[in-house]
């Protein structure tokens, strides 16, 4: 047999080297995919690295950080610091990472003109959305659990929250599980984790990059299998607020659970407000306001607060988006 | 007859070569297409793993939890819940999964069902929702 087709040969060996690497890949990089039912949602934590050991007890680590702050934060807790604060009548000492987050929430609250309110706990109780039995208050109802609340009612000096009206009942809802997902990103990079991702819910927090930009998919608000649009994003975290998340319906009107504090009900002018922020604890109280906001206030927030950017579908299914995103927005 | 000539003109290590990129064409065809349904179901409660099963078999496993029995159906390829004890059934309501990654989760009853297999290559890497 004669080699009358050299080039062939050598096109060949090359193609051959190339796949027999590819499928080696000789960098061993492993990756460690775990989940785990906490805060009332699906957590799923994404860590790569060298040593699958390792990552394996840091990525236990984090999960355990994030029952932690579960334990400190949940309503449905008797001995949580939310739980004692909204029995105590003035207000009480809770623990750093409470206070911190109180703290923001604040700002937060401040900065979106009430939007962001920490003190509707009475008032998620009365519609019961996510329990068994929901119904439609009705207004009288909605105007007792609205009395005293606000972000003038919560006052925080160090470690201790002032209440300045004994029934709020204090609400982490919107604010602690971005809190416990930067926990568990500090816990990972404390471990030397450099590339990992930790989704709780679809509230995403991102650790390095794969070699390439994340591609976050955004869930389109009536499509459960689609997407709004994928953004093309570093090191950093997207949280969305949807009014599909958590809602029920009654006499053909969806009643969900994203409240606007200015009328006790739900807020109207959103579908869904997606946040990319430094830090998840920014991105879900940012979403939050924003989706109460609207597009054209929500936006004008977001546009407002340093290092953020977001994408808001308003109720007639058009979406806004901040200047700052564009370039990394892909359309479906 | 384009054909022909060139058949004419190949050497026995041409079609050699030719095979060899065919049989790889396939393989890698055979590969990715694999990739792209989840192979096994893995239901855990509590970070521990209560039920593994092909996802290539139909099966109905009842799971016990805080709250009772939840129902989980295999048929297929597909796994969903088919009933559940807990208050919302908001884990009926997540319809079938059959892809590597997807996920079934019964929170008020503590159970989370997992399909497992080789990563299927989607246009991203995560969703927020």
């Amino acid at each position: 047999m004669r080699f009358t087709r050299p080039i062939i040969i050598v096109v060949l060996l090359i193609a051959l080297a190339f796949f027999s690497l590819q499928r080696l890949a000789g960098d061993g990089t492993e990756t460690v995919r775990r989940s785990r039912l906490l805060m009332g949602t699906v957590v799923e934590i994404e860590a790569s690295g060298k040593d699958a050991e390792r990552l394996d007890r840091t990525v236990t680590e984090a999960f355990n950080e994030m029952e932690r702050i579960e334990g400190l934060m949940s309503p449905r807790r008797p001995d949580s610091d939310v739980a004692r604060l909204s029995l105590s009548p003035a207000g009480t000492e809770v623990s750093p990472e409470t206070a911190e987050v109180i703290d923001l929430g604040l700002d937060v609250s401040a900065a979106s003109d009430g939007a962001f309110d920490m003190t509707l706990g009475r008032l998620k109780d009365l519609w019961g959305i996510e329990t068994e039995s929901p119904r439609v208050p009705s207004p009288t109802e909605i105007r007792e659990a609205l009395a005293g609340c606000g972000r003038q009612a919560l006052r925080l000096e160090g470690t201790r929250v002032i209440k300045t009206d004994p029934k709020v009942a204090v609400d982490l809802g919107g604010i602690a599980k971005g809190y416990a997902i930067d926990r568990a990103i500090a816990v990972l990079r404390q471990g030397g984790v450099e590339i990992a991702s930790v989704n709780a819910g679809g509230d995403i927090r991102l650790l390095g990059d794969k070699g390439r930009p994340w591609r976050i998919g955004i869930r389109h608000p009536r499509d459960p299998d689609g997407l709004t649009a994928t953004l093309i994003l570093g090191e950093t975290a997207v949280v969305t607020s949807g009014d599909y998340e958590r809602f029920f319906e009654a006499d053909g009107v969806r009643y969900h659970h994203l409240f606007d504090p200015r009328t006790g009900t739900p807020a109207s002018l959103s579908r869904s407000a997606t946040v990319v922020a430094k830090t998840a604890v920014q991105a879900d109280a940012l979403s939050t306001a924003a989706f109460v906001l609207g597009p054209e206030a929500g936006l004008k927030l977001l546009e407002d607060t340093p290092e953020v950017e977001g994408l808001i579908v308003g109720a007639d299914g058009a979406a806004v988006l901040t200047t700052g995103l564009k370039g990394r927005v892909e359309w479906p | 007859m384009a054909v022909k000539a060139l058949l004419r003109r190949m050497t026995p290590l041409d079609r050699a070569i030719v095979l060899i990129l065919l049989a790889g064409a396939a393989t890698t065809f055979f590969y990715l297409g694999a990739g792209a349904r989840g192979q096994r179901v893995v239901a855990e409660q509590n970070g521990r793993i209560v039920f593994a099963a092909p996802l290539d078999e139909n099966r109905t496993a009842s799971l016990t939890g805080p709250l009772g029995e939840t129902v989980l159906s295999i048929r297929d390829g597909r796994a969903r819940i088919l009933s559940s004890s807990c208050p919302l059934k908001i884990c009926m309501g997540m319809g079938e999964v059959s892809r590597a990654g997807e996920l079934l989760a019964c929170v008020p009853n503590g159970l989370l069902v997992r399909i497992e297999g080789p990563p299927e290559k989607r246009s991203h890497d995560l969703i927020s929702y």
